[in-house]
């Protein structure tokens, strides 16, 4: 099969208005009778479904969380750019869409980065309109800052908590919608298998995390807006519940997935402590503006940091990026860290963090300016080191944070299932191979609000979608299966704890697949990723009842499927041999150290296609052109 | 440091709750509360035991999933800390904590430390919003917003929807949740056009559901993990009174 | 929707409302209520013009009643109130705690409706006591009554002054939370006095509870 990204043809500029005027349209009165499945209520679910349920669809909207409201995109710290240029500093949609392709390691797809930007300028409109709200000037517009090494300032933000007022500004529009009626709220509930009828996307098999008991749910088209598969690696900055399950069962049933490998690690959290560390907490960019990283120049440097003077200390991004010193991109920043801790000069007891110093931010701007721009930060930093970051430098690692990889989509933002479509983290399309800071938020909503109300009825207006009842005979074969696999967790009995073997897997990823691989560390990876699965099905202990909240039993589920999806992220590792964005291959880099991309062979999405478990699956490609920005080699020096 | 539990657990919503007694062994000052938790689940699953259910999803204090009672105090002994957020060394080698899961008419106990917080969804869908479609909204900065006015409305939309308000209240109010949004949206100009009927339709809504009235006492305000100030209960009472006076609704 | 007044009756911040309101006019009876009594440490005379004029007033039966209103009011929306929020949490904690940090709960707070309810008790006697107790005139003027004599009559009596003393020091522990709660339930709200109302309903509680309770204690050891 080919991979068709059916972007529209013209000027970049008119690709999106032109392809709005040529899709088709659904007739207001028609609308009540498509049903659409929302799976998922972050920014890119709440806003899809309330956004359909406004148009007049019968939305079922989807979620794992007690409440539409605490799905991840709440834990958004920093912001989300918007090419709205108020501060008239040269922003423009182009610039927007250039810094974006380029920040991606020229791994995205024009057409969809020029769409984003240009909605961009809409998603702030309308959050302001819900009452979102965002930091003001004193006289009463808009404020922005510069976050992630963008050189303007595009960045709109809610204190420390963007993500959480975006998202309760969705989920508060989808509340009218369940309200009115349009919408139905079913939360507890986990999707474990897509249906497909005529291969279509016709349904989804949900589990009640309540009752333990397994639902039919029919539609016309489904939407998987379930986010990134992160927590695959076990620590990440995810939620505990994030998972890749939703993904992963749409991948089994056809739907590709692409680029797994991008992942991104984002340099500024907090380090892990110990054993029973069940996340790790990110401390926002924003704190790279004004800290100073820098680690001893010494290897096995035992001096507590006050008392390593001026020339034992070494800035390394400074020294190494003089143009962008701290606030070079996330990638960049992460590996550097990661280099200098191989080197042995990492601090803290695990030798596995560097620090980021406030000391001349405070002599220069005071303590005062320090504690207003980031007390709540210092204040997370010491609640959980039990340090205190106005006297001592914090220390910082990488941490796994955002994947840019996911289920492959055209530009209507629809998988190689027809109907299926798939908005926001959980989807490949707009961020190459490296996002960059306060975009994950613009994509999100820009996909939920703004694009699939248009493709989605271009989708529903020109197919046809014969009446499906739950009572069809691919609903009890999914139900079936998902059931045999319920059954086959609590019969095993092992004595391993899923977390245990999660942990496990992640550790695996994490040193073989993680800030810097080689053909050696992957192929390591591949040879165990198998053993543990194995080990997973054998020896998992799942107990407690089936016909009631069981989160262990919940986990269990999700595990099997990092377990058989670790595999793809591998293998797409290994066969990406160029480094890019936020995947570096040892064998790829400049002289200097930097990733080297290889424009030549790897152009293109790689779009991986299911063959079975333990099956190679097979890859299919989608060339990358570019016309509007040439690529080059990304430097910060 | 090895810390004695006493905790709730309760098999379904219709099964009868009891105490019973866990020792948590090893426990690591640097730990959460919860991975102290996880720590003990761990044991029960591999003795084949179903583990304590609790309730939690982000673990850096901002999804509001995590809470229950610790020794009778919501979210447990920090200010402005959600319990995913408290850590160990709070506690010393030895002690006792008794482990609640909030309890209101409101919040049925669905297991263990989880309760049904759907009753805060359906306040917010009385009104708890702007009735903006998408689309129409004009450019963001036609309507001017004052500093003290956004970050006044910024300190009441930073509610978590944990419910630990209604959990330390003594009369399992939720007027501090409800309060919150009417407080945002009555400060800002795009919530004027709704104030009347917002302020009576959510207040009516968190009534139908069981809750209590508030007694001014404040105990919420001293477990929000957002420290929400009742301030916001006082708007929303002023809000109301007024809406009495001049709805034309 | 429903009329505003049946909504006023009826919904928790409706309740709050009333009682608030009731309980602020009550309090504001209250201080006329000293501020007329304190007379009597001006002596006999001074006290008997004050009450004649006050009972000697047409509009005196209309204000009894509005009075009586208030507290018939205010009784009734806090006990139903009372009951309500006991249904709303049906199971009680095993273990419930003090929050502390910014928490206003007090032992005043927490007996509300106890301190409300012996208050009431105690004004039934206080009301039978002097508005419906022993009739003296004056000397000077038989058409005035000598409520000066009553009350010296009533304080001359150890059991009663400690009586008064303990109801008029629970008036005063009901004040010291009905105050700021008053405010807080009819939505008065200020970024500075709003906190300073809590340290204010503790001072005019001493006030006034002390006031009250000076009175039986003066007469008793002054006659």
């Amino acid at each position: 099969m080919t991979l068709d990204s059916n972007v529209p043809g013209g000027p970049l500029a008119e690709k999106w208005d032109r392809h709005r005027f040529e899709s088709k349209l659904v007739n207001p009165a028609n609308r009540r009778r498509y049903t659409i499945i929302v799976v998922g209520t972050g920014l890119a679910g709440a806003s899809a479904a309330s956004s359909l349920g406004e148009l007049g669809y019968n939305v079922l909207s989807f979620c794992i969380q007690d409440s539409p409201r605490r799905a991840h995109s709440i834990a958004a710290q920093g912001g989300i750019n918007a090419a709205k240029n108020y501060q008239n500093d040269g922003d423009s949609i182009h610039r927007l869409f250039y810094d974006t392709v380029k920040g991606g390691d020229y791994r995205s797809r024009e057409a969809n980065v020029y769409r984003l930007a240009q909605l961009s300028v809409n998603i702030i409109d309308q959050c302001v309109a819900q009452g979102v709200p965002f930091a003001r000037e004193y006289g009463g517009m808009l404020d922005n800052r510069s976050f992630g090494g963008a050189q303007v300032s595009r960045t709109f933000y809610a204190r420390g908590q963007t993500g959480q007022q975006l998202l309760l500004g969705a989920y508060q529009s989808l509340m009218r919608q369940v309200e009115k009626g349009t919408v139905r709220s079913l939360p507890n509930r986990e999707m474990l298998d897509l249906v497909l009828v005529n291969g279509q996307a016709r349904g989804v098999i949900i589990r009640n995390l309540i009752t333990g008991e397994l639902e039919r749910y029919a539609a016309d088209a489904v939407l998987l807006c379930t986010g990134g598969y992160g927590t695959a690696y076990y620590l990440s900055t995810n939620a505990v519940g994030s998972n890749v399950t939703a993904s992963w069962r749409a991948h089994k049933r056809g739907a590709y997935f692409a680029n797994p490998c991008f992942t991104q690690i984002h340099p500024t959290c907090i380090p892990v402590s110990g054993s029973a560390q069940s996340k790790l907490t990110l401390m926002s960019e924003s704190l790279r503006n004004d800290g100073r990283v820098w680690v001893p120049k010494n290897p096995g440097e035992r001096r507590p940091p006050q008392q390593i003077p001026e020339e034992d200390r070494d800035y390394y991004l400074e020294r190494r990026y003089p143009s962008f010193g701290n606030l070079v991109p996330r990638d960049v920043a992460s590996r550097n860290a990661k280099a200098v801790c191989d080197e042995g000069r990492g601090v803290g007891e695990s030798g596995l963090a560097v620090y980021l110093d406030f000391a001349d931010a405070i002599k220069r701007l005071g303590l005062e300016v320090i504690r207003g721009r980031y007390g709540n930060l210092f204040d997370m930093y010491t609640k959980i080191t039990d340090e205190d970051p106005y006297r001592l430098p914090m220390r910082i690692y990488p941490a796994i944070h955002y994947t840019m990889g996911g289920l492959w989509v055209d530009y209507n933002l629809m998988s190689t299932i027809p109907g299926l479509h798939v908005l926001g983290e959980a989807n490949f399309s707009d961020h190459g191979a490296n996002r960059l800071g306060a975009s994950a938020l613009m994509q999100g909503l820009a996909d939920g609000y703004f694009v699939i109300p248009y493709t989605l009825a271009h989708y529903l207006a020109g197919s046809t979608l014969p009446a499906v009842s739950v009572d069809h005979e691919a609903f009890r074969e999914a139900e079936a299966g998902v059931q045999g696999q319920i059954d086959r967790l609590l019969a095993v009995k092992g004595s391993r704890t899923p977390r245990q073997l999660h942990r496990e897997l992640g550790q695996v990823l994490w040193d073989n697949v993680g800030m810097a691989r080689s053909e050696a560390s992957l192929r390591t990876a591949l040879a165990r990723i198998p053993q543990l699965r194995e080990e997973f099905w054998q020896n998992v202990s799942v107990p407690g009842p089936k016909n009631n909240l069981n989160k262990n039993l919940e986990y269990a589920g999700r595990v099997a499927d990092y377990l058989e999806f670790a595999e793809v992220l591998t293998l797409d590792a290994l066969h990406r041999t160029e480094s890019c964005g936020g995947h570096f291959r040892d064998e790829s880099q400049t002289p200097d150290g930097e990733a080297q991309r290889d424009d030549e062979n790897f152009s293109y999405v790689a779009a991986w296609e299911f063959q079975g478990v333990g099956k190679a699956p097979a890859l299919h490609k989608e060339p990358l052109t570019f016309e509007y920005v040439k690529p080059t080699q990304r430097s910060y020096k | 440091m090895r810390i004695f539990l006493k905790v709730w657990r309760q098999a379904s919503p219709d099964a009868q709750g009891r105490f019973v007694d866990y020792t948590a062994e090893d426990v690591s000052p640097d730990m959460s509360f919860l991975e102290m938790l996880d720590v003990v689940n761990e044991r029960l699953i591999m003795q084949g035991e179903d583990p304590i259910a609790f309730d939690s999803d982000c673990r850096e204090g901002i999804c509001g999933t995590c809470g229950f009672m610790v020794s009778g105090i919501a979210h447990g002994p920090d200010p402005g800390t959600t319990v995913c957020q408290l850590h160990m060394r709070r506690f010393k080698d030895g002690m006792r904590l008794t482990l609640e899961p909030w309890r209101a008419r409101a919040f049925q106990v669905l297991k263990d430390l989880v309760v049904d917080r759907s009753a805060f969804d359906r306040i917010i869908q009385a009104g708890g919003y702007t009735s903006v479609n998408v689309g129409g909204a004009p450019d963001g900065n036609a309507v001017l917003v004052g500093k003290t006015a956004s970050d006044k409305a910024m300190d009441s939309a930073a509610c978590i929807g944990c419910g630990a308000c209604v959990a330390a209240c003594k009369n399992a109010s939720a007027a501090l949740f409800t309060s919150a949004k009417i407080s945002q949206m009555a400060l800002l100009p795009q919530g004027q056009v709704e104030r009347f009927q917002r302020v009576v339709k959510m207040v009516d809504r968190h009534d139908e559901e069981g809750f209590g009235s508030c007694s001014n006492e404040g105990e919420c305000e001293a477990v929000c993990p957002k420290e929400i100030p009742i301030t916001n209960i006082a708007r929303m009472n002023r809000e109301y009174f007024r809406a009495l006076l001049f709805s034309r609704d | 929707m429903s009329s505003p007044i049946r909504r006023v009756l009826s919904s928790t911040v409706g309740t709050k409302l009333l009682i608030g309101l009731t309980g602020l006019a009550l309090f504001v009876y209250l201080i006329i209520h000293l501020a007329g009594n304190a007379l009597i440490f001006a002596g006999q005379d001074a006290f008997n013009v004050y009450a004649h004029a006050l009972i000697s007033n047409p509009l005196i039966i209309p204000l009894e009643i509005g009075l009586l209103l208030l507290f018939l009011v205010h009784i009734y929306k806090a006990i139903t109130n009372y009951v309500k929020n006991l249904a709303a949490r049906p199971e009680a904690y095993d273990k419930k705690a003090y929050a502390g940090h910014t928490s206003r709960k007090s032992v005043a707070s927490s007996t509300m409706i106890v301190t409300g309810i012996i208050v009431a008790v105690f004004l039934i006697i206080h009301v039978k006591q002097f508005k419906f107790g022993s009739y003296y005139q004056t000397v000077a003027d038989a058409g005035v009554r000598d409520l000066y004599r009553t009350e010296i009559e009533v304080f001359s009596n150890p059991f009663w002054v400690a009586f008064y003393v303990m109801a008029t020091l629970l008036v005063g522990l009901h004040l010291r939370h009905g105050i700021a709660s008053g405010f807080q339930s009819i939505g008065f709200d200020h970024p500075m006095y709003t906190r300073r109302l809590t340290m204010w309903s503790l001072v005019l509680a001493v006030i006034i509870s002390g006031g009250l309770a000076a009175i039986p204690v003066w007469v008793y050891f002054t006659h």
